[in-house]
């Protein structure tokens, strides 16, 4: 008994020595911790997704870790969206999302409704500078449910960015005039696909091109064949005059649309490719002198290394924006547009953490001089030098930031951008192309884009999105009628819309007047 | 007999025997070191990602609410699995998976075993070699780069087969966006895919049989044919049952990749299969709870199916994997 006794005090002793340092250290550590770097994980949408991320040794993370004691870690979303959805919805599900992140509308609302984002409306008021440059009454209503702002509602790509293009080469080849109406359209699409526009002897071009590309206020057949849908008044997912509210895929327009651009399915003027074509391959086929007359960014047609294979390919080539076609009933629009907004949450994990002030902090330091010009060009004088109007230029740099290597610096140049006039300038400079010598200008390209007919649609990507099913029926029941599965006809056409409404169309087309209402988006 | 009572079970002799056992078991353990070590590995990865989320199964049952967790989350008993059951193309989602299943199985199985017999019965090494090493490179590629090489292949503007049908006096095709052609596309080029692969196994097998059979077949005048039926199918039959059995199991997973990558809205009617719904539905729509519920449905399914067939190939061919 004496032996046992000895051995139980001998145990506590030892055991009480081998705890002693642990505590002495965990007071040590907590002392130290309060000056450690505070721990901020980013997940960010990257500016040129081909690019690789920020290197190891970027100096933005060191000053950031220097002036305001926070270690950042960076981590690239995918530059799909929906798989940056999975990604932040998987991370969400485990309650395990990033302190700061990037995220879609759709995305966010669903981690709004389950309470893993945290209410940011006390932070704007500390990030002067930062909100005076990107949010406004309108971005932070983008970003309000329930009256509370859930997230930092950044300016997005560009409004009204896309044009209608032709090959002005090819009308000149032809003898035709610029179309005017949907009628001189069909004629020149026509003429584009048997008439040998590009004179190398064989049948092998089309009149229009396009691909698939929806989003929630371009639904249906997407972005694509929008200037056509405005013809006929029905472009868009949603019709917001105060008149015509209401889905435009439920307009009696839409039948008349769908019939034109099934006489051109027929006629085989549009190239037939476009439904299995993915963005690239659209891209590709255009620089491939595939198709005449296309719906693209100003950008992914006019910037320098855009443009370059179509000069090498096509030195006498040319396209041209013209407006878009107007329809029998004097419709016209190259289609919707709506202010784009880049979404930045703030995890609620992180909240609770007290890392919200941190993160207000980084960011109103991204929109310090400092930081604009780090993340949006990289170093002076490395990645660029201002020219004598103060614009960021990298002619003749060989890290210069449009430069292969450069273009790592500025992957986070989303988050400070709004789109000013030195982006503008610095992003889309002049320039002459290499073969056919011609002076460009992807500025020159958007000025006449914005100036075209378009269709406010303000607020049009807030309004509930249809659930699975009905999106699937509905894109599906659009493109079998355009591939012949189903036949084009009134009566068809008819029961679809009515198969639709039963699928839930009506209700869904309900819930999103009664949301536009709601917040006053109806003019 | 000694019927063992709670007295005889303390006595001195039972414990000593006990005792011995487990040290026996122990000294067994030791000695085999080296193979428990290797054991540990897949034991350790079954226990992660088999049979921890199990344990998250549950919230197929539930409401899931991240912030609540699984043990916070709401029951709401079979919601899940009726909201799958009666959505709008539920019938027409199980019609596509169970046909590409079955119409991979049909295909790919057959096309694999003929492939390894052929390869087996090459008397050129070199020849046979290269063939097996072709047709199996094909596994590598991912579906990306399998829907590019399509596309070249098969687009109805300047794909190559299409360009083919043209010279010809045809009419294009639209392959890749027509519902007719799209579903032989999908089987035909996983069997493409797949093929090489899958007839590793039987050359595997192949090797084991006993070649003195064929010398006797040989002296007995079979020709190749009698001795692929008589003796090379024979033999290799057991392997056979086990790979469908196998197959059988993972009957509802129709192959989320391929779809995933090929299919496009005009061509969703055909090609629309569970996974790809569960993707849409249960991923995007933040619809976890959902997705376990059909994830659950299918290993039900599966598992029905594969204890069903091994019955039923136990009672034909007294062969079978459980």
């Amino acid at each position: 008994m004496k032996k046992n006794v000895m051995t139980i005090v001998l145990a506590i002793m030892l055991a009480m020595l081998c705890a002693l340092p642990v505590f002495a250290q965990g007071t040590k550590e907590s002392a130290a911790a309060s000056a450690a770097p505070v721990k901020i994980s980013l997940w960010y949408g990257a500016a040129i997704t081909e690019a690789g991320p920020p290197p190891a040794d970027w100096v933005a993370l060191q000053i950031i870790r220097e002036k305001l004691n926070i270690d950042l870690e960076l981590t690239a979303l995918p530059s799909n969206e929906s798989d940056q959805d999975v990604k932040i919805q998987a991370a969400g599900a485990a309650n395990n999302l990033p302190d700061v992140f990037m995220v879609r509308r759709d995305a966010w609302l669903r981690l709004v409704n389950q309470g893993l984002i945290a209410p940011v409306d006390s932070l704007y008021a500390k990030m002067p500078v930062r909100t005076a440059a990107q949010y406004d009454s309108a971005s932070i209503a983008f970003t309000t449910v329930s009256g509370k702002s859930y997230g930092f509602a950044s300016p997005g790509s560009i409004s009204k960015n896309e044009g209608l293009l032709i090959r002005k080469d090819w009308l000149d080849k032809l003898g035709l005039a610029i179309p005017k109406t949907t009628e001189d359209l069909a004629k020149v699409l026509h003429a584009f696909t048997y008439n040998d526009p590009d004179g190398n002897g064989r049948n092998d071009t089309y009149g229009f091109g396009a691909f698939l590309e929806i989003n929630n206020y371009e639904g249906g057949l997407g972005r694509r064949l929008q200037p056509i849908l405005g013809a006929f008044g029905v472009e868009g997912t949603w019709n917001l005059t105060e008149a015509n509210a209401g889905l435009s895929v439920r307009k009696p327009e839409m039948y008349d649309a769908m019939v034109y651009i099934k006489s051109l399915v027929d006629d085989g003027s549009i190239d037939p490719n476009w439904l299995a074509y993915q963005k690239d391959d659209f891209r590709a086929a255009w620089k491939q002198g595939r198709f005449g007359v296309m719906r693209e960014q100003n950008a992914a047609y006019a910037a320098t290394a855009n443009y370059a294979p179509f000069d090498k390919n096509f030195p006498d080539g040319e396209w041209i924006v013209i407006d878009p076609p107007v329809g029998p009933k004097g419709h016209s629009s190259v289609g919707p547009y709506t202010t784009g907004y880049r979404i930045y949450a703030i995890s609620a994990k992180a909240a609770q953490a007290g890392k919200a002030e941190k993160i207000a902090e980084l960011l109103e330091w991204m929109s310090s001089d400092e930081g604009y010009y780090l993340l949006g060009w990289g170093v002076e004088g490395v990645n660029y030098v201002k020219d004598a109007n103060g614009i960021p230029v990298d002619k003749d740099m060989p890290l210069g930031f449009s430069t292969a290597t450069g273009q790592t610096v500025t992957q986070l140049r989303n988050m400070v951008f709004f789109n000013g006039d030195v982006e503008l300038y610095a992003r889309y400079p002049k320039y002459v192309t290499e073969v056919s010598k011609k002076e460009m200008s992807a500025l020159d390209v958007l000025r006449d884009m914005e100036s075209r007919k378009w269709t406010p649609n303000n607020g049009g990507d807030t309004l509930p999105a249809p659930n699975a099913d009905l999106k699937r029926f509905y894109e599906q029941g659009l493109a079998e009628f355009l591939t012949g599965r189903r036949v084009l006809n009134q009566q068809n056409w008819n029961a679809w819309i009515a198969e639709f409404d039963r699928v839930g169309g009506k209700a869904w087309e309900d819930a999103g007047i009664a949301h536009a209402k709601a917040n006053n988006l109806l003019y | 007999m000694t019927r063992i009572t709670e007295k005889t079970r303390k006595t001195p002799a039972l414990d000593l025997y006990r005792r011995q056992k487990r040290g026996r078991l122990w000294r067994e353990v030791v000695r085999h070191r080296s193979a428990y070590l290797l054991l540990a590995i897949p034991f350790v990865y079954y226990i992660i990602f088999k049979y921890g989320p199990i344990w998250y199964g549950q919230i197929a049952f539930r409401d899931y609410r991240a912030l609540d967790g699984v043990l916070g989350s709401t029951w709401i008993g079979f919601k899940n699995f009726l909201t799958f059951i009666n959505s709008f193309y539920f019938w027409e989602l199980l019609r596509n998976t169970l046909m590409y299943s079955f119409g991979k199985i049909i295909f790919s199985l057959p096309l694999s075993i003929l492939l390894a017999i052929t390869i087996y019965e090459a008397t050129g090494t070199k020849l046979r070699k290269t063939v097996q090493t072709l047709t199996y490179l094909p596994h590598f590629l991912s579906w990306v780069i399998m829907y590019g090489i399509l596309l070249t292949l098969l687009a109805p503007g300047d794909g190559i087969v299409n360009d083919v049908i043209k010279f010809f006096g045809g009419r294009p095709i639209d392959f890749l966006t027509n519902t007719k052609a799209f579903p032989w596309i999908v089987i035909l080029s996983d069997a493409w895919k797949e093929m090489g692969w899958s007839a590793i196994i039987f050359i595997a097998a192949l090797m084991g049989i006993d070649m003195s059979l064929f010398e006797a077949a040989m002296v007995e005048g079979a020709n190749s044919w009698q001795r692929v039926r008589y003796i090379t199918l024979p033999s290799i039959r057991p392997v056979i049952v086990v790979v469908l059995l196998l197959k059988i199991g993972t009957i509802l997973d129709a192959g989320f990749n391929q779809i995933f990558i090929l299919y496009s809205t005009p061509v969703l009617s055909v090609a629309d299969i569970i996974d790809t719904w569960v993707y849409r539905q249960g991923l995007l729509q933040f619809e976890f709870g959902l997705a376990t519920a059909v994830g659950l449905f299918k290993g039900a399914i599966g598992m029905s199916l594969i204890l069903f067939a091994n019955w039923m190939t136990r009672k034909v061919s007294d062969t079978g994997i459980l």
